[in-house]
């Protein structure tokens, strides 16, 4: 098992270096550099200026060598300095975005779980009813509409119509820290992130529970004289979860797309928000910074994933 | 004994309760102002280092300080640090009486501060943008510590102008760092100590700037407890903060004025951009070289009726790169809307022959929906007279890296669609107009060269007396109105919205976000 790790880890090494240097590549040949991110186009900005700051910034030097030298600070863990924030460290920067992004996708995946299978299942046991017609419409409805859109209609009723949340951020500004603050700014942002979730596994839950429901041990324990509620939580819906939790498995990777919109309308400090904002200015060091420790843990992540398939199943070779 | 302990019990309890109240109390009366300060083309969100600033001087300005500041109707420079100053004959040396104050870590302001931040403003090493713009300072003095004497080796028109944005910064605090290590340093954003009414507590990257009050600001100790900036991704964001009552103050986009206008709870706030929106011809292509091409699209386009439909009246038609009443002469020509006249100019310089029947692509760096209108508006416009342009919208990156790459492609930009600061001190406009300013000395990325306006630009720099220098600006305006380097559209108000709650606050919509005289130390808050 050790040396299959040491050699995972290795080739991962490998393969954030390349996804580095691709990313890298892909910022140059895009138009644009942090200089003219930087220059607001109605102040004019004399070229001796503009060069100063290039200087500053290393962006005089040839490619290659902004390269080399990136990468040479990037292994002693240092991933240098924001262009757009003053003296503020990349990595520490990145480091603190987690947390929140986090968090966020574990509220709204948690929602997302509870509601689409409460919903799932009153649908399929009331099959054809106003009840799974309604649940059925707005789940289509969550299905197809945008996050961003879901997001700004959210934003607009319930914060600046209904004043039931905050409008964005995480914490009230100057406040000290509570978990009843931190709750209410997490409350929108994380239904609306759980929306297109919700209405994906409460269509899975209806679906695999109605195939269950026509199953012969349902049948049968009907004919015992078990009670219907128990029948359908007892019997058919620890079956019918089995696809369900497949999907569920697979949405992780789709949250992290609706989360950087969700981010991005509620400032959620995350790592969804700080890469959009990092894009906008072409604060390269930012991006290249926040690529790297979202491809480590996808490494990781998935490294993970393999020992434990190992682990709980032999028959999966791993040397 | 129970009794007693029951007593016992029951004081502790209200000696507890009492406390918890008075607290509570204590935490409630604290005032706040909450505002939205870096939203908008006048803000530079995450920015703390006011060398490397080329925005966000609204809140810099809460607590750092210049020496001399505009007052709130960017009228006119007044003393800030500094109580007075005095200019000799020649304008060559400017000496300043400075005011006493402590630095926010209670140590003295003195002149040697103002030595050490100019020196620091000039070297290139700490990624300063005053670097240019001091090349006329050739040394500054201090004869004692309430006095210093900026000396210049040429007078400077523009030298008082700048100093307003030249932040004076503590010697004793960053002597020990270098300045290269000063373009990177995390004091900034940390600990940076200023002599403002507000002193710096805290930056929660890229959430809000928190400030609490000076208690002994010298000119009285600010009238609420904090202020806070928080940041937005966009302006809709900060409008939808404002309208659910989270924070008091923001900038908005004209296309929200209206939500605002008639609402008691808010107050808007109007005011001139200071940006001059034109169409600037790109005189490395042929097709602008004839004056009369230039003339004809000044004829072509309807400026007044889109001024009514597109920005509902809240812009002031521009024929030169100015519309304050001091600086436009009379007898400018006002390129009245003829159709039939702009024809017969292209007709007669031979317009079919310049051009063929090739579309001219018109570049520009403005993206929001009320551009794009005025840009529809205007295509149709030139096209009745027959020129074909065809918009290009980038975002401002890209805009920026066509204008000024090294070794430009000319027919990307043949013409724009762009703006330029054109106040508080009018000469902001020399470096993309003076001929002496073409790349890569300057931002004249048109490659304008038309030696009456750059003579007239060159007198107005070197004009000493100010009585004559709005005569002098009036000058370039008439070479400009005359050579049309631009087809100058208009000068667009800007909007701030506050809550009525807020007391005693200053904002104006200057460019860069100023700085001028706010006063935060007076703002206040009703409950």
């Amino acid at each position: 098992m050790l040396p299959y790790i040491l050699r995972r880890l290795a080739t991962g090494l490998l393969m954030l270096v390349a996804l580095s240097m691709l990313v890298f590549i892909l910022l140059r040949l895009a138009p644009g550099d942090p200089i003219d991110a930087y220059v607001n186009p109605n102040v004019a900005m004399s070229q001796a200026e503009m060069d100063a700051l290039r200087t500053r910034l290393g962006l005089d030097q040839p490619l290659p060598i902004q390269y080399l030298a990136w990468l040479q600070a990037a292994a002693t863990g240092d991933l240098g300095y924001s262009i757009q924030r003053n003296g503020v460290r990349v990595l520490p920067l990145v480091l603190e975005r987690i947390g929140p992004t986090i968090l966020l996708m574990a509220a709204g995946l948690a929602i997302a779980i509870v509601t689409g299978i409460a919903a799932g299942i009153l649908s399929a046991v009331r099959r054809n009813s106003p009840t799974d017609i309604g649940f059925s419409v707005v789940a289509f409805i969550g299905i197809s509409s945008p996050a961003f859109l879901t997001a700004i209609l959210g934003l607009y009723l319930f914060s600046v119509v209904l004043h039931w949340a905050p409008s964005g951020g995480m914490l009230t500004p100057g406040a000290p820290f509570s978990v009843s603050d931190l709750l209410s700014h997490l409350i929108l942002p994380a239904c609306l992130l759980s929306i297109g979730h919700a209405a994906l596994i409460m269509r899975y839950m209806r679906a695999s529970l109605l195939e269950v429901l026509n199953q012969d041990y349902v049948r049968t324990a009907r004919a015992k004289g078990v009670k219907e509620f128990w029948v359908i939580m007892k019997h058919a819906v620890r079956n019918a979860l089995l696809p369900v939790v497949t999907l569920i498995g697979s949405t992780i990777g789709i949250a992290v797309g609706g989360a950087i919109f969700i981010e991005s309308v509620f400032n959620w400090p995350g790592m969804g928000l700080l890469l959009i904002n990092a894009v906008d200015t072409r604060d390269y060091p930012v991006i290249m910074g926040a690529t790297l420790i979202i491809g480590a843990c996808v490494i990781v992540v998935n490294l993970l994933t393999d020992i434990a398939y190992a682990a709980v199943d032999p028959r999966i070779q791993v040397a | 004994m129970q009794l007693k302990a029951l007593t016992r019990t029951i004081s502790v309890a209200a000696f507890l309760g009492a406390t918890a109240l008075t607290t509570a109390a204590a935490a409630q009366e604290q005032k706040t102002i909450t505002g939205g300060f870096d939203v908008g083309p006048g803000g530079f969100q995450g920015n703390f280092n006011p060398l490397a600033a080329t925005g966000g001087f609204t809140w810099l300005n809460v607590y750092f300080e210049p020496l001399v500041n505009y007052n709130a109707d960017l009228t006119a420079i007044d003393g800030a640090l500094a109580t007075e100053y005095s200019v000799n004959a020649d304008k060559t040396e400017y000496t300043f009486k400075l005011a006493k104050e402590t630095w926010h870590d209670g140590k003295p302001f003195t002149s040697k501060d103002v030595k050490f931040t100019v020196d620091l403003a000039k070297n290139g090493e700490t990624g300063t943008v005053f670097a240019a713009r001091l090349n006329a300072v050739s040394s500054v003095e201090t004869p004692d510590e309430r006095t210093a004497i900026i000396k210049l080796s040429r007078p400077d028109a523009g030298f008082l102008a700048t100093l307003t944005k030249l932040m004076i910064l503590p010697e004793h605090a960053l002597a020990g760092t270098t300045p290269k290590e000063l373009a990177t340093s995390t004091w900034w954003a940390t600990k940076p100590v200023g002599t403002g009414p507000f002193k710096f507590k805290q930056y929660v990257t890229d959430q809000y700037v928190e400030l609490v009050a000076d208690d002994d600001y010298r000119l009285g100790r600010p009238k609420v407890d904090r202020v806070i900036n928080r940041y937005f991704k966009n302006t809709a964001a900060a409008v939808a903060a404002l309208r659910a009552g989270e924070i008091q103050f923001t900038y908005v986009e004209p296309d929200d004025v209206a939500v605002f206008k008639d609402n008691k709870d808010f107050h808007v706030i109007e005011g001139q951009s200071f940006v001059v929106n034109y169409l600037g011809f790109n005189q490395q292509v042929p097709l602008w070289k004839d004056v009369r091409v230039r003339q004809a699209v000044m004829h072509a386009i309807d400026r007044q009726a889109i001024i009514d439909s597109l920005y509902g009246g809240a812009a002031t038609a521009a024929n030169c790169g100015y519309v304050a009443k001091q600086l436009v002469p009379e007898g400018l020509n006002p390129y009245q809307y003829d159709p039939a006249k702009a024809k017969a100019l292209l007709a007669e310089a031979g317009w079919d022959k310049i051009n063929g029947n090739k579309p001219v692509t018109w570049l520009t760096y403005y993206n929001t929906p009320q551009a794009a209108n005025v840009m529809a508006a205007v295509q149709a416009m030139l096209a009745q007279v027959g020129i074909n342009v065809v918009p290009r919208v980038v975002d401002t990156p890209t805009y920026n890296g066509i204008i000024y790459a090294g070794n430009p492609d000319f027919s990307q930009f043949p013409l724009v669609y762009a703006g330029l600061q054109n106040g508080p001190d009018p000469l902001g406009i020399n470096i993309g107009l003076n001929a002496a300013q073409k790349p890569p000395a300057g931002a004249n990325f048109l490659r304008i060269d038309m030696p009456e306006l750059t003579k007239a630009l060159d007198a107005a720099l070197a004009e000493t007396n100010p009585q004559q220098l709005d005569a002098r600006y009036q000058d370039v305006c008439k070479a400009m109105n005359a050579n049309l380097p631009w087809a100058t559209m208009w000068v667009a108000n800007r909007y701030g919205v506050a809550s009525t709650k807020l007391k005693d606050f200053v904002w104006v919509p200057a460019p860069a976000g100023g700085p001028y005289s706010a006063h935060p130390e007076k703002w206040s808050i009703e409950k």
